[in-house]
């Protein structure tokens, strides 16, 4: 069937001047603008696109909403193809491709719908209960099956070619959907001036309007809904959303929207995304989502060509395609009649209505007399047919006679559930109806209002005025007091009601939620086993559980666990609700946060430099770093850091270190304050001198460490670790504010105001001498160890002088305003040249202070106090301190506590490993003779083997001592010395020189 | 001696490229600019000297620091609320001078001073558009009708921390706002604006400040 | 979630960190160790309002106390730490 066979000749919203081609399966279709891939696969005649989940049934399409749960496609190709897409929102587009999921080798000879022989095996919860013997054959058998069975569509093997975006939007009132009831609310709202956002997940606004017709203030509802949409527009104070939908209520109006920019196009357009995720700010919001039509569960309800009594008759008005050429119609209410109106119409035949309900209106018996068909007071009990459609409709009569109807279509009509996910996501539980037999809002989020069928109220004219009391009401509340206007009006036909038919008992499977291939048995059976709460019903039987979140099953399938449990419906209650409320893509949800925009990117003054010297970069944190600068020859890594460390200790060498916290400390109890974080003493550091200051949490374990100099009597510059940056600044901040607000000091960071250089080596002074003024004295007398000084720079400019020393070396560090780190890179080379110079890396850095037994992050790891660093000394007993009562406490200064050493292996030639643990020799490895481990590892030039740092228990009494370094996870096992950590020149008289 | 050679580097030398970037609109869209050459200076009161600060504000600059986030034009500078009990002074670098050097003596005793010229990044984003490519970073509500003119905010772009304020309209009658950025963070961001404006058609242009 | 800033407004959450319980008070070191052990790792699991410490990071950089229902995500009350700023404050 193609070539648009089942395309009736005129009528619906399509373009017919506007011919499209798409494939299914690899076969060449037509169909036309205005169409979705499902009502163009309708007009093709398509009735089989796709076999369930568990059982592979052949599965039709259901129905025409973002609520279906059967046809679900793959659409495209290559690195832009993706599953589960629903054939009933996709937009149709020239080219496009879509192909059926979860069959082999096709869709009309499916193997494994042998799965269907197997099904008693299958049933709900099967694999708590199922291929557990022999447990050998889990791993090998079992389990590859199963995966090789489980699943839908396939994803895409290709990184994603298209961009997304994520946006912003405030608004006074957001109005979640564009039917006659949002319209209304829109309408109301935007005329007094109030800033609104009407968003529908449709490419057209209208809702059911757009497939059912009606009247509204005496016009037809299309030209209505067209007038209201060009008010709209004119409206500056209004934004109108297509193709949006509102998938999440959080906290404080904050709601999620999805908006499918460019799904409906081949490719998107330059500079345009494929989706944009929105976050809306609303004071107000007016939920007018409508209502979902619910099927009735019955044996055999799930043959194609059984659909739901609206999406026959939005195919029909709406998209001019017909799923059948002659329907019947299954009903226990009035609306489910419009499909046989729309049927009559179009002029399809009708072969009977099957309406559960004894009490007919006159108006349908005159109806069923003019179009020659019969209705039958009962229920249908039974659908037989396959992948080839319905073969036989078989009805249970009130009286207990049966009938046969023959039909290619049954619409079917359970009555109307209210879409109310978004009211409820604050866990919210919606309250029951029994006049609709349907659940409604009941206390929803702040500040939100359901209108319309959403709230319940299914008529033309309830809508109307539903919208526009809400609309007017959410900006009045907001004290917007122009007027509202006049309420749209239209007249609804009186109605019979409905009597609810939830399940019609039978011999054959009755699907409840179709996509998880979940059965009316499948309850019973869940009640029978005691899991019989709703939440367990969910999880038991994975009811709801799919993508389409039970849309179109939540309530039928509580119905029946109600009945079968005897209580009512509302004693049997619902589950959370979670947004979103529909399936949103990765890539909308990172928006421009990915691959190399994952996160902003921090580059210090000299990194353009660095990367003109062919640097290799590492990423600290947010920043990039030069790890290490390779010259030609090289073979790798460690001959160049290698390099680095030898020209450094016997030259001279320069690292830019500004990407470590700096930060401004004011203030006339700047150094008061200060004595309170640190565990030393800082306010009784003179002018011009620079400090090692240490810092704890509060529960004694330390924190941070840097060097603070004092410049004034009333201004410290505190420096941190570069991971620590942030959270250092945020502590101070606590501290200043929360903690000690009696002292009077004011904090800035200016970690991005100066470019910070460490220049080390021998050479350092004749270095200097090319760049400081010749005036400024940088002998050891003048410019003493620990010394900090502004100096002038030859050409004019100043500098802050620092004498500290991290690689041990005679070293300085020199820092200018950020504007000129650039040109001082290149002037300390210029300068630097018949020095020899070289700029060193973070590798290097890190080989020197290994070196030198200077503790850094692998050391100041959370666990460790300042006594296991060897720096108890410093903890001042005159002042209270951040961490000084807890640091105290028995179990940190406990005599067995692992202290840090120096680790070298007894065989020079051995790499020494970070992570090893230190086991006393003899021993077996376990946790009980685990003394310690390797925490910081280096190939040390110096000592021209590797050495590193270590946590070891006793530590400082096992100087000598030779132990095992057990390291299970690269499978290494060696001898290793317990040496001091200070393995090079540990007088420390070369950086005092 | 080696001659050494003192250029400044501004923090969007590197990617700032003049012209138009993006979708062809006809100037419908936004203009970026890079605006360098200014000193910034954080200002913030000390203990029990918010009034004594406010006094000598109002002394040296002729018009009153701001106590709520707006932006206050005060001769050649402009003061930016950045916190309570703290402002941003904003105007044009003199050369080597050092921006405290000016505020140091009027303000001695009321306020801790502490220069920002080099920590900072400065953009103006101006345009019919310039709204909904803010939208894209910034998730302040930026309409004209709660964000008047002057309005100034502390807030974060990208998990960065940014100094927004909104300008005088251009000669067209659309909005400007402002931007700073820190430097270490600017190449980043300016990348991201790029794209987040790349829709609308972008004029990218850079200028001294205050010129 | 969003939280009125009372310097900048209302703002998105993630322009904010949080940090816990507002109540607890430092105790001197006279106090001894019970104290601060009970400061450092003793708090009330609170079913209902509470007041919390969170910090405005990503805009102003003020410490906030917030008063906020668990239960229900209300917030009821934001005021700015006593040392916020430049406000004089004495000692505890």
């Amino acid at each position: 069937m193609s070539s648009q066979s089942h395309r009736l000749a005129s009528g619906g919203l399509i373009d017919r001047s506007t011919p499209m081609n798409f494939t299914f399966d690899g076969k060449p279709m037509t169909g036309y603008a205005g169409d979705t891939l499902a009502s163009a696969l309708v007009a093709n005649g398509v009735r089989l696109v796709g076999r369930s989940f568990k059982y592979h049934r052949p599965r039709g399409i259901l129905t025409a909403g973002s609520e279906e749960p059967n046809a679900l496609v793959e659409l495209r190709s290559g690195a832009r193809r993706e599953p589960n897409t629903k054939a009933t929102t996709a937009e149709l587009y020239d080219g496009l491709e879509a192909a059926s999921q979860n069959r082999w080798p096709s869709l009309r000879h499916d193997f494994l719908s042998v799965n269907q022989l197997a099904s008693p095996i299958f049933v709900a919860g099967f694999y708590y209960k199922t291929f557990m013997w022999p447990a050998a054959l889990w791993e090998k058998l079992y389990e590859p099956l199963i995966r090789r069975a489980a699943g839908l569509g396939r994803a895409a093997e290709a990184p994603d070619p298209d961009s997304y975006e994520k946006a912003w939007a405030h608004c006074d009132v957001l109005v979640a959907g564009g039917g006659p009831t949002g319209l209304a609310a829109a309408l109301a709202a935007g005329r007094t001036g109030a800033r609104v956002i009407l968003c529908d997940e449709g490419t057209q606004f209208g809702g059911r309007l757009l497939s059912d017709g009606g009247e509204i203030d005496s016009m037809p509802s299309g030209e209505w809904a067209a007038k209201a949409l060009a008010e709209l527009e004119a409206l500056p104070n209004v934004r109108i959303m297509a193709r949006t939908t509102v998938t999440g209520v959080y906290d404080g109006g904050v709601h999620s929207a999805l908006e499918r920019v460019s799904d409906h196009l081949p490719v998107p357009p330059a500079h345009t995304p494929r989706q944009r995720l929105w976050r809306i700010v609303a004071r107000r919001s007016v939920v007018a989502a409508g209502a979902i039509e619910r099927p009735i569960v019955f044996p055999g309800n799930d043959v194609p060509g059984v659909m739901t009594a609206s999406a026959m008759r939005t195919y029909i008005s709406r998209y001019a395609a017909t799923p059948a050429r002659r329907i019947a119609l299954f009903t226990n209410n009035d609306d489910g009649w419009k499909t046989v109106e729309a049927a009559l119409a179009a002029g399809l035949a009708v072969a009977a209505v099957v309406d559960s309900r004894a009490e007919i209106s006159a108006a349908q018996r005159e109806t069923a007399r003019g179009a020659g068909f019969a209705i039958l007071n009962g229920a249908v009990d039974r659908v037989d047919g396959g992948k080839d459609g319905i073969g036989s409709i078989s009805v249970a009569l009130a009286g207990g006679a049966r009938a046969t109807v023959e039909a290619d279509g049954l619409a079917v009509s359970g009555g109307w559930n209210p879409a109310l996910a978004l009211t409820s996501y604050h866990r919210g539980r919606p309250k029951w109806r029994n006049d609709i037999a349907a659940f409604v809002p009941d206390s929803p989020p702040p500040g939100m209002h359901a209108a319309g069928a959403a709230n319940g109220s299914f008529g033309l004219a309830a809508c109307l005025a539903d919208g526009h009391a809400a609309g007017a009401s959410a900006a009045s509340d907001l004290g917007f007091s122009k007027s509202a206007g006049k309420a749209s009006s239209a007249a609804d036909a009186p109605e019979t009601p409905l009597s609810p038919v939830w399940h019609v008992a039978g011999k054959g499977k009755a699907f409840v939620d179709y996509q998880n291939d979940v059965t009316a048995s499948d309850i019973e059976l869940s009640a029978r086993e005691g899991f019989q709460s709703v939440e367990h019903l969910k999880r038991y039987t994975t009811l709801g559980m799919a993508t389409d979140q039970g849309k179109t099953s939540n309530v039928s399938g509580l119905a029946i666990m109600a009945a079968v449990t005897g209580r009512s419906i509302p004693e049997t209650g619902t589950t959370i609700y979670r947004p979103p409320y529909v399936p949103t893509s990765m890539g909308a949800l990172a928006g421009t946060n990915r691959g190399e925009h994952f996160h902003a990117t921090r580059l210090t003054p000299s990194h353009h430099w660095a990367e003109e010297q062919g640097a290799v970069f590492v990423d600290t944190g947010l920043w990039k770093r030069a790890q290490w600068y390779p010259r030609a020859g090289e073979k790798d890594w460690l001959e160049s850091v290698t390099r680095e460390v030898r020209t450094v200790r016997s030259g001279v060498g320069f690292c830019d270190v500004s990407t470590l916290g700096k930060i401004d400390v004011h203030g006339p109890d700047a150094g008061a304050f200060l004595d309170r974080v640190y565990i030393n003493t800082f306010s009784t550091l003179a002018v011009g001198k620079a400090r090692y200051g240490l810092m704890l949490r509060e529960d004694g374990m330390v924190y941070d460490d840097g060097t603070t100099s004092r410049l004034a009597e009333d201004h410290y510059f505190l420096t941190t670790t570069t991971a620590k940056a942030g959270p250092v600044m945020q502590h101070l901040e606590f501290c200043r504010q929360v903690l000690f607000p009696e002292l009077d000091v004011q904090l800035t960071s200016v970690s991005d105001q100066w470019a910070q250089f460490s220049i080390a080596g021998p050479k350092v002074r004749d270095l200097l001498r090319e760049i400081v003024d010749p005036e400024e004295d940088l002998s050891n007398e003048g410019f003493p160890f620990m010394g900090v000084r502004e100096v002038a720079l030859r050409g004019g400019i100043r500098a802050r002088l620092f004498r500290i020393s991290f690689s041990g070396e005679m070293a300085f560090e020199i820092s200018v305003p950020a504007r000129f780190g650039d040109a001082l890179v290149r002037n300390l080379m210029r300068a630097g040249e018949p020095f020899g110079i070289i700029p060193y890396g973070t590798e290097a850095l890190g080989v020197m202070r290994v070196e030198k037994g200077h503790v850094a992050g692998p050391e100041l790891n959370g666990t460790t106090t300042a006594g296991d660093l060897g720096l108890g000394k410093m903890m001042s007993s005159k002042k209270d301190y951040i961490g000084r009562t807890m640091a105290g406490r028995d179990a940190l200064t406990a005599p067995d506590r692992q202290v840090v050493v120096g680790i070298r292996p007894t065989d020079k030639a051995r790499r020494l490993r970070s992570g090893a643990h230190l086991i006393p020799m003899g021993e077996m490895p376990e946790p009980s003779t685990d003394h310690g481990y390797v925490t910081s590892v280096c190939f040390s030039p110096m000592l021209d083997q590797w050495i590193g740092l270590g946590l070891l228990a006793r530590g400082r009494d096992r100087i000598g001592e030779v132990m095992r370094a057990h390291d299970p996870l690269r499978g290494e096992d060696y001898d290793v010395e317990i040496c001091n950590p200070v393995f090079y020149d540990p007088e420390g008289g070369r950086q005092r020189g | 001696m080696a001659e050494l050679s003192w250029v400044a580097t501004a923090p969007l030398s590197h990617v700032l490229k003049p012209g138009h970037h993006g979708a062809e609109t006809g100037g419908s869209g936004v203009a970026y600019t890079g605006l360098s050459d200014f000193a910034l200076v954080q200002v913030m009161a000390r203990r029990g000297k918010a009034s004594a600060l406010a006094k000598a504000a109002k002394a040296h600059f002729g018009v009153a620091a701001p106590l709520k986030p707006k932006a206050v034009a005060a001769g050649g500078s402009l003061l930016i609320w950045s916190g309570p009990d703290q402002f941003l002074a904003l105007s044009p670098r003199d050369g080597l001078a050092s921006p405290l050097a000016s505020l140091a003596g009027p303000l001695a005793g009321a306020a801790s001073l502490s220069d920002q010229s080099d920590a900072r990044a400065l953009i103006r984003i101006a345009g019919p558009r310039a709204r909904d490519v803010l939208a894209k970073f910034c998730s302040l509500d930026l309409d004209a009708s709660v964000f008047p003119v002057g309005t100034a905010a502390a807030t974060s772009v990208d998990h960065t921390a940014v100094t927004l304020w909104r300008g005088e309209d251009t000669a067209g009658g659309a909005a400007t706002f402002n931007l700073l950025v820190f430097t270490s963070f600017a190449e980043s961001l300016w990348h991201m604006m790029l794209d987040a404006g790349a829709a609308y058609g972008i004029e990218v242009g850079e200028a001294s400040y205050g010129v | 979630m969003r939280i009125a800033c009372p310097y900048c407004g209302p703002r998105e959450n993630g322009e904010f960190s949080y940090l816990g319980d507002a109540t607890p008070v430092r105790p001197s070191l006279e106090q001894g160790v019970d104290a601060m052990l009970d400061y450092v790792f003793l708090r009330d699991n609170v079913a209902g309002e509470m007041q919390e410490l969170w910090y405005h990071g990503g805009g102003c950089r003020a410490w906030l106390k917030v008063t906020r229902n668990t239960l229900t995500h209300e917030i009821s009350a934001v005021e700015a730490a006593r040392g916020a700023g430049a406000a004089k404050v004495g000692k505890r």
